[in-house]
């Protein structure tokens, strides 16, 4: 699979489960649905701990260097990016903290749980699409057949965009699917008598 | 490994409409082929073809060495085909595991397996057919298949009008499918580059012509050839 094919994956399966967070977070605030913590809590690991541990440190470490070297107008763009990147640390520490305060206060800490869990969608979503209309046209229009040739086979080592390099995320994402109401998963979990 | 599946120059289609004109291809076993077109192009044709379901005109129809031709449709599922239709076809009145043993054959795939796969299905095995929701019924419907044992799997569409949540666990479970389980699969889907990658072969249906039979990465590289045919989509889900 070529590099651009990966990225668009893992943005697909990324944004898949950032899709259900919102519909499991808009459930909670209308009453549909009761929090689950274990839930919550594997979304969370997995919105967070796949672009930072999978998906950004391929982008930094090869498509944005060669973008760098290659065009030099990209440079602003990719400092937005990267610095996104290097805030996803500080905002994960945020969304988990705001889970462990949830579910120590109960109902009451509902409002600051979902204030911080939508600003960490919101920015998510942003810089996804930020890739996907301005960063991978560019860099599908500008990189050459070298450039892609390098970027591709580190990609390629890595390319499964539900798995991890060790299928860590697997399973992570099966228990999501499976635990997620419908119509969005296959489960019940928070849904009032299930 | 020895060839499953060969189609000379077949004519096929309803009643003495011909949908079909002039297909040609062979698959390996535990061979996987992306079968793909645009709506109406004769997609299902082909997949109702192999099953029986629509009529064959003229042209070679091998499965495993025996001219399929002549096997009645009730046969072929003994054969070795099994069919997951675009409509699911879940008995409504059977539980689910009721759906899942009534088509049971001997071999690797039994309940057991088939609830790894799908850990849902098995908290649910006692629902009714019709208490489903579209993702359970869609797994419900590959499970039911896999408990036929089949040599060539045919799926049609099994990811429309699924959340993409659902959609993406489908794609990894059938990424395991063609990689590890030596089964062949035929998959009709509208979302091209989300299953080029996981096969080998691609076939390309146009007014029930063949304009692309290759290797799906050579079709998956070719953006424009994609975008001629296919009109494809790269972008996440809209949120």
């Amino acid at each position: 699979m070529k590099a651009i094919d990966i990225i668009h994956a893992e943005h697909r399966a990324l944004g898949a489960v950032l899709q259900a967070f919102r519909f499991v977070l808009d459930g909670i605030r209308d009453g549909r649905f009761e929090p689950d913590f274990q839930l919550l809590a594997a979304m969370i690991e997995y919105i967070t701990q796949v672009p930072d541990k999978l998906h950004h440190p391929k982008e930094d470490d090869y498509l944005f260097v060669r973008m760098r070297a290659r065009i030099p107008a990209a440079a602003g763009l990719l400092d937005q990016l990267e610095a996104d990147h290097a805030e996803g640390a500080r905002r994960t520490a945020a969304l988990r903290g705001a889970l462990v305060h949830y579910q120590g206060m109960g109902a009451s800490g509902f409002a600051g749980f979902d204030a911080i869990a939508g600003t960490y969608l919101d920015a998510s979503w942003k810089h996804v699409t930020k890739e996907e209309t301005e960063l991978l046209p560019l860099a599908r229009q500008s990189l050459t057949p070298e450039d892609w040739a390098g970027i591709d086979a580190a990609f390629e080592a890595n390319k499964d965009p539900w798995s991890g390099p060790t299928g860590e995320f697997r399973a992570l994402f099966s228990r999501i699917v499976n635990m997620v109401p419908a119509p969005y998963g296959v489960g019940d979990a928070g849904v009032p008598g299930a | 490994m020895s060839e499953l599946l060969r189609l000379e120059n077949v004519f096929a289609g309803y009643g003495e409409a011909v949908v079909l004109e002039g297909i040609s291809f062979s698959m390996e076993e535990g061979d996987s082929l992306a079968l793909l077109g645009r709506n109406g192009m004769g997609k299902t044709t082909l997949l109702s073809t192999l099953m029986g379901a629509a009529r064959h005109h003229s042209g070679a129809l091998h499965f495993s060495g025996q001219d399929l031709a002549v096997v009645p449709a009730h046969g072929r599922a003994h054969l070795g085909l099994g069919w997951v239709p675009q409509e699911r076809d879940i008995f409504p009145s059977l539980t689910v595991e009721e759906n899942l043993t009534v088509v049971s054959r001997p071999g690797h795939w039994n309940l057991q397996r088939v609830y790894e796969m799908f850990p849902r299905l098995n908290e649910r095995r006692a629902n009714m057919g019709n208490q489903l929701s579209g993702g359970e019924q869609q797994m419900l419907a590959m499970g039911r298949a896999l408990m036929l044992n089949p040599k060539l799997l045919l799926l049609d569409e099994p990811l429309e009008g699924l959340a993409p949540l659902i959609v993406q666990e489908l794609l990894a479970i059938i990424q395991q499918l063609t990689e590890e389980s030596g089964m062949a699969v035929i998959l009709v889907e509208q979302h091209a580059r989300q299953i080029l990658p996981l096969t080998r072969q691609a076939l390309v249906l146009e007014r029930g012509r063949a304009v692309y039979l290759g290797e799906s990465a050579t079709l998956r590289d070719d953006r424009e050839l994609l975008d001629s045919w296919l009109a494809c989509g790269t972008t996440p889900a809209a949120h």
